[in-house]
């Protein structure tokens, strides 16, 4: 009797508790459900509050960002506030920054979106979740919200815009910045005085004519590495100047010659380009032009030309500067100082208008914003107002930094560790080019940057507006990804031989469904195609 | 009759091995932290530097705020966690051990149930942060370590193996309630498993850096393993940056030193291992017995 009434109890205590735990589960969704649906009519009032001309209620806008450890953090936020009180009373609004540690962003913006927390403005890019904080619903769209309260947004970005589009609505706005990378050849410039070396054989735009100046530093320079990796052709100048990515490696190949077919699909893998690429960097690997540790993870290439141990990096990303031209070396300045070392760069290609580009760094507005109209309104701001830009990059004048001819220079006596605020973010938010320059950078930089921003915007990529939804073949594209995470640092450091691994790969490629991509990939291009009349 | 006592040397081969493969890679931390940056460059990694250096440990000594106060909230959250987790987990484990104990059925199927579904990242981050309202506090780091459904059963275990019950009953023929029983005579006698479960706990909060990134947002409360997890993911996060949002190469900082992020290693791992010499002769001990049926 005894043992049957305790089995009983243990039933009835479990049935409790399975039942506890439905009703806990069903309470925190009602949560959940009734945050969600309170913060539009929330918003919805306070546009309606706006329109009726009365003053508006003083509103924190909660800025969220990534970025290390600032110690004067509060005190900018107080001159920001200061600012703002005194230079727009009307929109009766106050800013709290809350920066986010690199390393957590990712995982904290999620659990704040999930979990309904509080904030309005943040930043998003499409290598940072973008895409699916949009599926999600936890970005607000912008349309109507930019066209009453962000002129100057579109003043400078204009149609530019656009490349943040998701299903037609935009849900992030692009920050101000350069619209490309141009990407070439870094060499020391000690080395090339010295053996007094003729760059301009690189004006043909072709890597392998490199080679007589590589095999002079082997020969004469036996401490130093002729090209050091990682950074490799086959990297950043097949993607973007042989092919237009689609995604990795899959793409339009732009050195196919049949004028019929410009919007083909192919795997990049398989075209000739790749293998005369790949050959080339295979034929000096074995020839000992490239260090043996290329493929190490971590590697930094410009700790090698610190250190006197490197002549050349292929593939680098390069630095903005006046008139780029294919081939044209020039000194590479800030990195130059930064090491102290000299180095010249060489662009090898300059990449085309991209829609990726466009998502690459965005601002947006959490659902949970209590007040949407005030967070654009602040964003606005970030577009025009060169001080308020200014508090939020460098801090607060004599404290941060201080203007020596027109440029930031830190006070005296203090370096980027003790400052207190050295934040240098500029490409996370606003109009960068409003941005003043810091010094031993070109005071013309940002007039470099539009300059080159004509070029690019000049040349855009035949896919330019495309979007590329990775839904319908997302187990391939993981299948691909670990193939192509064996082979690739091979590769590109030419430690295999092309001839006998890339068909290799290309099976285990086809066997882990390329070929469905590439079919996915031409399918939505066709369809992209036939909706723009491309 | 020597050889008897003699262990076979194959075996004194394979320890032996076996110690190195795990002391090497340690004096290889070791010797990076010594080394000058100049000679990593050079020479990259070795066994016995080019030139030793000490900077990486005189640069954390002239910055050593952050780290020291990383340090303190790791040893005051150890502390206080493994000594909190030990109570309740014998307390517990001790009820549950008890064949009197009316609850005892739907208090195992209620632990082992822990054991088998978690909540998920999202209900966990809720109840702390809407419900407890525990973020930036160090209750965030002390409570989600104390009980853990594995620790709870090898207690009990140990409770109803090697503790005769005729023990406790002539406690309680003596006049023992249970809570003498308990402190008096079940946790004297337990000291093996209270030592193991001890070392698990304190690896547990020593090594803990998650729920500092979920929870703490105060870069004053950080613990030490993520403040270098924190120093070491921010770097790599800048160098990734600057290919993924292509961004001005020149803006992004260099990479922190090398030998730095060795030196930090060192400093974080010394405390822990200095601790287990003194908690291994109980160790074999404690899980074992706990794994035999009596």
């Amino acid at each position: 009797m005894d043992r049957l009434k305790k089995k009983r109890s243990a039933i009835v205590m479990s049935l409790l508790l399975v039942i506890s735990i439905a009703l806990a589960g069903c309470g925190s969704n009602k949560e959940e459900q009734s945050a969600s649906s309170s913060s539009p009519s929330a918003s919805a009032s306070a546009q309606s509050s706006d329109s009726g001309k009365k003053p508006l209620d003083p509103y924190e806008v909660v800025m969220v960002y990534p970025d290390g450890k600032q110690n004067d953090l509060s005190s900018v936020q107080s001159a920001m506030n200061d600012y703002l009180k005194k230079t727009y009373p009307e929109m009766n609004m106050t800013v709290k920054l809350n920066p986010i540690d690199w390393s957590a962003y990712g995982d904290k913006i999620n659990l704040m979106m999930s979990s309904g927390e509080k904030f309005d403005l943040l930043w998003t890019a499409n290598w940072m979740n973008y895409e699916s904080q949009v599926v999600k619903g936890a970005l607000l769209p912008l349309d109507d919200l930019i066209k009453q309260y962000g002129p100057d947004i579109t003043a400078a970005e204009g149609n530019l815009l656009d490349g943040a589009r998701r299903g037609g609505k935009l849900y992030g706005v692009h920050v101000h910045q350069e619209l490309g990378n141009p990407q070439g050849i870094v060499v020391s410039k000690a080395l090339v005085d010295k053996y007094n070396l003729d760059l301009s054989a690189l004006k043909s735009g072709e890597f392998k004519d490199l080679e007589p100046i590589l095999k002079t530093i082997k020969e004469k320079e036996p401490g130093v590495t002729p090209a050091v990796g990682p950074a490799f052709p086959l990297d950043a100048y097949f993607n973007s100047g042989s092919m237009e990515s689609i995604i990795g490696m899959v793409g339009l190949d732009q050195r196919n010659p049949d004028p019929n077919n410009p919007y083909k699909v192919v795997d990049g893998y398989e075209t000739p380009r790749y293998l005369e690429l790949a050959q080339l960097t295979h034929d000096w690997f074995v020839k000992g032009y490239i260090n043996k540790d290329a493929t190490t993870p971590g590697i930094d290439i410009y700790k090698k030309f610190q250190a006197k141990t490197a002549f050349a990096s292929i593939g680098s990303d390069l630095e903005i500067v006046k008139d780029m031209a294919i081939g044209n070396a020039s000194p590479m300045a800030n990195k130059s100082t930064q090491l102290g070392v000299d180095l010249l760069q060489i662009p090898m290609n300059i990449d085309r208008l991209h829609t990726s580009k466009l998502s690459a760094t965005l601002q947006a507005i959490s659902q949970t914003s209590k007040d949407p109209a005030r967070a654009m309104m602040l964003l606005n701001l970030f577009y025009k107002d060169k001080n308020l830009l200014t508090l939020m990059n460098y801090g607060v004048e004599g404290k941060h930094y201080v203007l020596k001819d027109g440029q930031i220079a830190l006070p005296d006596g203090k370096s980027q560790d003790n400052v207190g605020f050295f934040h240098d973010n500029q490409w996370q938010l606003g109009n960068q080019m409003l941005n003043y320059t810091r010094v031993g950078e070109d005071p013309n930089k940002y007039q470099n940057y539009e300059q080159f921003n004509e070029m690019v915007k000049s040349q855009p990529s035949p896919l330019f507006g495309f979007v590329f939804d990775p839904e319908p073949v997302k187990n391939e594209l993981i299948a691909v990804g670990k193939v192509q995470s064996t082979y690739d640092p091979g590769f590109k450091s030419g430690q295999l031989d092309p001839a006998v691994d890339l068909p290799k790969m290309i099976s285990k490629l086809k066997a882990a469904g390329m070929d469905k991509i590439v079919a996915e990939a031409q399918k939505q291009v066709d369809a992209w195609r036939a909706a723009n009349g491309k | 009759m020597k050889s008897e006592n003699r262990t076979h040397p194959v075996i004194h081969l394979f320890f032996i091995l076996a110690s190195l493969v795990c002391i090497i890679p340690f004096w290889l931390i070791l010797m990076i932290s010594f080394s000058s940056q100049n000679s990593l460059t050079k020479n990259g990694y070795s066994f016995w530097p080019a030139e030793f250096d000490f900077a990486a440990y005189r640069y954390l000594i002239h910055d050593a705020e952050p780290i020291l106060r990383a340090f303190g909230v790791s040893i005051l959250v150890t502390a206080i966690g493994t000594v909190v987790s030990l109570f309740l987990t014998s307390a517990l484990a001790f009820s549950l051990s008890r064949k009197e104990f009316p609850l005892r059925r739907f208090m195992n199927f209620y632990v082992l149930l822990t054991m088998l579904f978690g909540g998920g990242l999202l209900p966990w981050y809720l109840v702390y942060t809407k419900v407890l309202h525990f973020q930036n506090s160090l209750l965030a780091l002390i409570v989600p370590g104390l009980l853990g459904g594995f620790n709870v059963f090898v207690m009990r275990t140990y409770f109803t193996t090697s503790i005769p019950p005729s023990l406790m009953d002539s406690a309680q023929i003596d006049g023992a309630s249970e809570y003498r029983t308990y402190f008096s005579i079940i946790l004297p006698l337990s000291l093996p498993v209270l030592a193991t479960i001890g070392l698990f706990s304190i690896v547990g909060y020593w090594n803990d850096w998650f729920t500092s990134l979920v929870f703490i947002n105060n870069d004053k409360l950080y613990n030490l393993q993520y403040f270098l997890y924190n120093t070491l993911m921010n770097a790599q996060y800048l160098q990734s940056i600057a290919d993924k949002a292509h961004i001005d190469a020149a803006s992004s900082p260099l990479q922190p030193l090398e030998e730095l992020r060795m030196a930090m290693a060192i400093i974080a791992v010394a405390p822990i291992a200095l601790v287990f010499p003194f908690l291994q002769k109980y160790f074999v001990k404690g899980l074992t017995i706990g794994a035999v049926k009596g």
